[in-house]
């Protein structure tokens, strides 16, 4: 695979010891260098020349998918050991989008199956899009079927986007504390319109805490973007 | 002792009469709460968004009474907008600031806050005009506080930090992207960023102030936002010139960040003067750092801005009385909070933070 560029110098550096490797396919080689292109964060440019590859040596969007969440798993696993920081989650999401475009046709076509839809955004009252974007995009990575409903984002609006899209999980961010309270309000609006029941709602955002997501009856909560795929995970199995 | 005195002791590291109390913002409800006066035009935080000098004037007047009314020793001033300058006034309601960047109106706190960008390729950010820190009617606003505060308060500059203002300008995906595509960019921008800053401190010769306070995050919970190895190669040069623009002028340099600041903590205390907000949801622990780095480092927080909003005048005082136990002893200590007085930060929680320093921060410390 390529190393990482020089653009890169200023980020931080994955110098894994490389282990001792059996004999694999071609396509098992190029799978494994989507792994590492995810794995180093080596760009958008470099996630898409290695799923060009994947597919030119026959591997399936599915495999691709599964071989790039891998990779991701290992971002966020360096990220909570603070040997990555923000920057390499930010660059991981975009790397992410990148091969999902290139895969989107190929996987509507296959009989791939998400692992469930989530709808998610930040709360009314507060603009900050960082967080909320970040736990879409790994999540996304992790399989979800993601629907950005953006920031600002009311109680009926919330209501509504339930109810166009049928989610499994209702997602809630925000970053400020006078926005905290407006997570209980979509609470409240969703079991008035007889949504509660029919799907999981998980908040997360710098101000919120295990504490607050019981308080207000929310199933799970994610401390960060790793965390709250986690979680997601967990409310589903 | 006087209050400008009481900080002057404070920051060279000595134990005054009691430990100075501030915030580094009050969110306009409070400021008309505790004044009874009325803010007449718009405001941001973070950015002049109107160089309308009578709106500016009330603003700073209001400021001014506020603080005097809860007795903060330390008022907090900011760059104005050029005298011929205006905001962009965009057509779905938001407005664009002199750095591009394009704010929405909250609201709950009757603020403008930056949540875009007009800025959306590197090309963008290559031709985009930077402000001129020497253009006419940059210090107003400064002039003003002087003015008003004289020699009886002290007063601390905000500035923007460069690498937080490119991170903003750019947006945080597009900062991150940029990196990678042309990592010299990226660092022209925060070096020239820097050398706006490097002139203002020069021209605040005119005016005597106290403090210097760098705004703009380092830091979210989980630790800096670009790796350590950034920060020593690209963005503390850039700090360094400006703390040593600052010590020619006789005054120090304070770094404001949120977020969880320990990895950069070693480097930052042979850097700055003091420490700003402390966040101690994110791990930003006052009486550690107070052991580690307190000889070199002014230390400015952390009463936790969620137990503000969300606790009891108990909770505060309690968490008051112990940021004083385990930062206040030797000096080098104002508490604040661990960010600015919210719109929705309970107004009796911000008074019982106030109450308690008073009573609970006279020096020598009494409390175990």
């Amino acid at each position: 695979m390529n190393a990482r560029p020089e653009s890169w110098e200023f980020l931080s550096r994955n110098d894994r010891a490389t282990p001792e490797r059996k004999p694999m396919s071609q396509k098992q080689t190029t799978l494994r260098a989507v792994t590492e292109a995810f794995a180093d964060v080596l760009g958008p440019e470099e996630a898409e020349r290695c799923v060009h590859l994947a597919l030119k040596n026959s591997a399936s969007p599915t495999e691709i998918i599964q071989s790039l969440r891998d990779g991701v798993e290992v971002v966020g696993q360096k990220y909570h050991a603070q040997e990555y920081f923000l920057s390499e989650l930010i660059m991981a999401g975009l790397m992410c989008e990148q091969a999902v475009a290139i895969l989107r046709p190929a996987l509507a076509s296959s009989s791939t199956s998400m692992v469930g839809r989530v709808v998610i955004g930040t709360v009314r009252g507060d603009i900050h899009d960082i967080g909320k974007k970040l736990v879409s995009t790994m999540l996304m990575s992790a399989g979800f079927d993601m629907v950005d409903i953006g920031v600002d984002v009311g109680p009926d609006e919330f209501v509504e986007a339930a109810r166009k899209h049928s989610p499994m999980i209702l997602a809630m961010s925000c970053l400020l504390t006078n926005a905290m309270d407006e997570m209980s309000l979509v609470s409240k609006t969703l079991e008035k319109a007889g949504l509660r029941t029919s799907l999981k709602v998980l908040v997360g955002g710098r101000p919120i805490n295990e504490n607050f997501a019981k308080e207000i009856g929310a199933d799970g909560y994610g401390a960060d973007a790793v965390e709250a795929v986690k979680s997601a995970k967990s409310l589903l199995s | 002792m006087n209050m400008r005195d009481r900080v002057l002791t404070t920051l060279d590291h000595q134990e005054p009469d009691a430990v100075p109390v501030t915030e580094c913002a009050i969110d306009p409800p409070h400021l008309e709460a505790l004044t009874g006066l009325k803010l007449t035009g718009e405001t941001s935080i973070q950015t002049p968004v109107s160089a309308n000098r009578k709106d500016e004037m009330a603003a700073i007047e209001i400021t001014y009474q506020c603080y005097k009314r809860l007795g903060f020793e330390l008022i907090p001033c900011e760059l104005s907008a050029p005298d011929d300058w205006d905001a962009v006034k965009n057509p779905d309601g938001t407005i664009t600031d002199e750095w591009g960047r394009i704010l929405r109106y909250t609201p709950v706190t009757r603020t403008w806050s930056p949540f875009r960008s007009m800025l959306h390729t590197p090309e963008d950010l290559e031709r985009f005009p930077l402000p001129d820190p020497e253009a006419s009617g940059r210090l107003f606003g400064i002039e003003q506080m002087k003015k008003l505060a004289k020699d009886d308060f002290a007063l601390a500059v905000f500035v923007r930090d460069p690498f937080a203002h490119v991170w903003e300008m750019c947006t945080p995906d597009n900062f991150v992207r940029w990196l990678y595509q042309n990592p010299n960019l990226v660092r022209k921008t925060i070096e020239t960023l820097a050398d706006f800053n490097v002139t203002i401190m020069k021209r605040l010769r005119e005016i005597q102030v106290d403090l210097v306070i760098s705004g703009g995050d380092y830091s979210e919970k989980n630790g800096p936002m670009v790796s350590p190895r950034f920060f020593r190669e690209v963005i503390f040069p850039n700090l360094e010139r400006q703390v040593e623009e600052t010590h020619r002028l006789g005054v120090k340099f304070i770094k404001h960040s949120d977020g969880n600041l320990n990895p950069l903590l070693p480097d930052l205390a042979e850097i700055v003067d003091g420490l700003h907000s402390l966040d101690p949801t994110a791990d930003m622990d006052i009486g550690g750092i107070k052991a580690r780095y307190g000889a070199r480092l002014v230390l400015m927080g952390n009463v936790a801005v969620d137990n503000l909003c969300r606790g009891t005048p108990d909770d505060v005082i309690e968490e008051t009385k112990d940021c004083l136990r385990r930062a206040a002893p030797g000096g080098g200590y104002i508490l604040t909070s661990s960010n600015s007085w919210f719109a929705d930060a309970k107004l009796e929680n911000c008074l019982a933070m106030v109450e308690a320093a008073r009573k609970y921060g006279k020096y020598p410390i009494q409390l175990t």
